[in-house]
């Protein structure tokens, strides 16, 4: 199992961990896809989660958000997880207060949902459908629906992935400000590095299904060069640089 | 996606084809295809003259040659160049048809067809959807009814007349049994063809949400698949009132088609228009409805809704 040394300065100690993940492996047929792997995730924290395709991040995500059955090892985790994936994955068919309020049984779904809604700026179009949507404002949607459930474990699959540049920049600054604000755990599978490094309180790097680097970006003094991490990643520096 | 389902429910309207292909039949189809985007006539409407002409002028023009045609048809038929025993002028067939709506059982009639229709179609529709939802959702249902139903469905459905008429006379039943056999098979096609099309990462995302089974159908796989259910009420429709025509055709004591064969006993050419330009405007409101039904209950389809 990972160490687990440092907690976030400004969580309380009492809270569990978000997930913990014990001897987890998978394979398809003879393909072993995770081999074995630890993890555990508090609350509050923000991991990021690098590795080139096909190295297994994705698999874990799967597994961690109950999508997967288990072979080996433990997922515990309090309760369910909430996703938000690469494509917003909207109903097209409701109003966005409506696809917010997805899944909620509270009698006040839909005030929660509008408040959630206002939360990533959407307050206006409530009755709105998805279709008149930007790609930002869509995945605006999508983290509202994730984080009005109010999951202990966020789980980010490539959520930024298919947005402009600029966008992009404004959506790390909201998902910073809700994570700080709701505080659940958060794994982010990415590709992009300077997003791992401008998100994250520790960075993984995975690969051949297994976490083979681990990076604390809040430890104080400790910083790593985009250079360093594209070499875990398998990238020569200087073409990097 | 649109286009794999347009080849797809093609498929039953090319059997129909064979036998009779309705008017009707050929542009509801030829709609679809301006839905699905293939040839875009709206956006032709974006060049030329057209600023010119406006929207309304549009409007003008599209009536401009069935009324057209309409007159000519009135002159030549006053002028005797066409005989009335061959066709009556049409002004002659509105006169008949207010005589028999007022003095005859024209409104009886009507009625008596209308509600034939009805039945068959909500008979047929809930044997259809039902199996649609069992096939679509279980592979098992699939396993076990799929093939049948397709094998039926490979008969062209007014092929079995003979044998329906043998089987429950020419009475009421044989009419509505007609009408639910040609409903029945478009709505199941495009049932389970909806359910399966319903995005597997909707149905995901669902599941991650929480929702059970039942809410996962509800808020889900049934609206996911009504764009395509709608389309086979449209294609059901239209086969509804084929059904109808040709039961009543061939033995009946009321309705729209035995006022036709009555009429033809009697050379009331006049008359069998009127019938024909009843099954004709009939036709046209019940795609009209179906078309209203779709704008409403689709508002949220980009191929379909007008309003935000």
């Amino acid at each position: 199992m990972i160490a687990h040394v440092s907690r976030p300065p400004s969580s309380l100690a009492i809270d569990p961990p978000a997930v913990v993940v014990s001897n987890l492996s998978r394979a398809y047929g003879n393909r072993v896809i995770i081999r074995n792997l630890n993890l555990r995730i508090e609350r509050g924290e923000f991991v990021a989660l690098l590795g080139e395709s096909g190295c297994g991040k994705t698999t874990l995500l799967r597994a961690l958000a109950g999508l997967d059955p288990i072979q080996a090892g433990r997922i515990v985790a309090p309760r369910r997880p909430a996703v938000v994936f690469q494509e917003h994955r909207l109903l097209p068919w409701d109003n966005l207060w409506r696809n917010v309020a997805l899944g909620l049984t509270a009698p006040d779904a839909q005030a929660r949902a509008a408040a959630a809604l206002a939360e990533v700026g959407l307050s206006e179009r409530l009755n709105d459908w998805p279709r008149n949507l930007s790609g930002g404002q869509a995945q605006r949607v999508a983290l509202a629906r994730a984080l009005v459930q109010e999951p202990e474990l966020l789980l980010l699959d490539e959520p930024f992935a298919a947005l402009d540049a600029l966008t992009r920049i404004r959506m790390h600054d909201l998902v910073r400000e809700l994570v700080a604000r709701h505080r659940p755990g958060v794994l982010l599978v990415t590709h992009d590095v300077d997003e791992a490094i401008a998100l994250a309180d520790r960075i993984l790097v995975m690969r051949h299904g297994a976490i083979a680097f681990e990076h604390r970006t809040n430890t104080a003094g400790s910083t790593i060069s985009r250079g360093d991490l594209l070499a875990e990643l398998g990238v020569a520096s200087h073409l990097a640089a | 996606m649109l286009l794999a389902r347009f080849a797809d429910y093609s498929l039953p309207a090319t059997t129909k084809d064979q036998l009779i292909l309705s008017n009707f039949e050929q542009t509801a189809s030829a709609s679809e295809f301006d839905r699905a985007g293939i040839t875009n006539a709206s956006s032709a409407s974006h060049h030329g003259l057209v600023p010119l002409i406006g929207k309304r002028g549009l409007l003008l023009l599209s009536w401009l040659a069935p009324v057209t045609l309409v007159i000519i048809w009135e002159l030549a038929a006053k002028a005797g160049w066409i005989s009335p025993q061959v066709l009556p002028a049409p002004s002659k067939v509105l006169n008949t048809a207010i005589k028999l709506a007022t003095a005859g059982s024209l409104l009886d009639d009507l009625r008596v067809s209308l509600l034939r229709a009805a039945t068959g179609f909500v008979l047929g529709g809930s044997i259809g959807f039902a199996l649609g939802i069992l096939v679509g959702f279980s592979r098992i249902a699939e396993a076990a009814i799929d093939r049948s139903v397709q094998m039926i469905r490979a008969i062209p459905f007014l092929a079995l007349v003979p044998l329906v008429i043998v089987w429950l006379g020419v009475g009421e039943a044989e009419k509505i049994f007609l009408v639910a056999l040609g409903v029945t098979f478009p709505i199941y096609i495009n049932t389970t063809l909806g359910i399966r099309q319903v995005d597997p990462k909707l149905i995901e995302l669902g599941r991650i949400q929480g929702l059970g089974p039942f809410e996962l159908i509800r808020r889900i796989v049934l609206p996911g698949a009504l764009p395509s259910i709608l389309t086979g009420v449209r294609y059901a429709l239209a086969t509804a009132w084929l059904a109808l025509v040709v039961a009543e055709t061939i033995g009946a004591q009321s309705g729209i088609g035995f006022l036709a064969m009555d009429a033809r006993e009697f050379l009331r050419t006049d008359v069998i228009v009127l019938t024909i330009a009843i099954y004709a405007l009939i036709g046209v409101v019940a795609d009209a409805i179906a078309r209203l039904l779709e704008r409403r209950l689709l508002a949220w389809h980009p191929n379909y809704g007008r309003s935000r």
